[in-house]
């Protein structure tokens, strides 16, 4: 997470991620042809990529307001968020071309894809202190050594 | 003596996995609560010591991606009761 | 013996599933709750060092991607029971 100070380039590097990581199951569906299943996930995927942009502005936006009132201010408008959220479920269940579940999952791919890349970034860092703490280890028995 | 048919025992027994299911979901207030919670003490601590934003980002988003693990329980069941009852 | 004839039993169904979905909905409360206490806090931490905006928008945007998802949980099931 190299950057953590800049929001509209942290942004990019999400959206970036989840799309590679959801080209995964894309590729799949596409091979084994089941085209509801890829409407499905493109439509969730579609809807979480512009959620995430109205809440950046509605962050923005909240900052600059007093304590109550942007607390206020967040919890309506999650609800907004929600209430968009049942419209599209309601639209991926109606309509026969998406498929529901695909849709659900496709709404999900963004939170995975955080959780991931903290995990990697976590297990990346622990490995480079183990391998640091090798390295003295390692010079501090050659310096024994040498004396 | 009041005896039911086996297709109102069926029934009563569907609704009332229906109803649990329903039930079950009200769980799903206790993360978003908590998960919010613990975004706000990490804003916080952000804002009094912006170096060490790297690991107060890393651990705000491993402890919400375990205080989730209640939610996804509430899930499973929801779905056991619907699917398999 | 109690009998129910099939149109009695469907509509116990349909009534009680319906009764389901709403209590599910119930759910979506709490997300709500908690990111409005995250960003009431950044308000003040913005107030109190403006220098670290970026990160602080950057720890909120990531806290609410995760925590928002309690709700859809809630809305699958709750769209699943009602379109059963």
């Amino acid at each position: 997470m190299k950057y953590i100070n800049n929001p509209d380039r942290m942004q990019i590097e999400i959206i970036k991620r989840t799309y590679l990581v959801s080209s995964l199951p894309i590729a799949y569906s596409l091979i084994s042809g089941e085209f509801e299943t890829l409407l499905g996930f493109v439509f969730g995927l579609v809807i979480s990529t512009l959620i995430l942009r109205l809440r950046v502005i509605n962050i923005e936006r909240s900052l600059d307001m007093e304590e109550e009132k942007a607390e206020t201010f967040i919890r309506n408008r999650y609800f907004i968020e929600y209430a968009i959220y049942l419209v599209v479920l309601v639209v991926a269940r109606t309509n026969p071309s998406l498929n529901f579940l695909a849709a659900a999952v496709g709404l999900f791919m963004m939170k995975f894809t955080v959780i991931m890349w903290v995990i990697f970034d976590m297990a990346k860092g622990g490995l480079k202190n183990k391998l640091q703490e090798y390295k003295d280890l390692k010079e501090d028995k050659s310096e024994k050594g040498g004396n | 003596m009041v005896e039911f048919a086996p297709e109102v025992i069926d029934t009563i027994i569907r609704a009332s996995a229906l109803l649990g299911a329903g039930f079950a979901m009200i769980a799903g207030i206790g993360p978003g609560i908590g998960q919010g919670y613990a975004a706000g003490k990490a804003v916080e601590s952000v804002a009094r010591d912006p170096e060490a934003r790297g690991n107060i980002i890393t651990t705000m988003l491993l402890g919400q991606a375990v205080a989730e693990s209640t939610g996804i329980y509430s899930l499973v069941i929801a779905i056991v009761l619907i699917f398999t009852i | 013996m109690i009998e129910f004839s099939p149109g009695t039993i469907e509509m116990i169904i349909r009534s009680v599933s319906v009764i389901a979905a709403g209590l599910a909905l119930i759910a979506g409360v709490g997300p709500g709750i908690g990111m409005g206490y995250a960003a009431g806090k950044a308000t003040s931490g913005v107030r109190r060092q403006p220098e670290a905006r970026g990160a602080i928008v950057t720890t909120m945007l990531l806290g609410q991607i995760i925590s928002g998802s309690t709700g859809i949980y809630s809305l699958v099931i709750a769209i699943y029971l009602v379109f059963a």
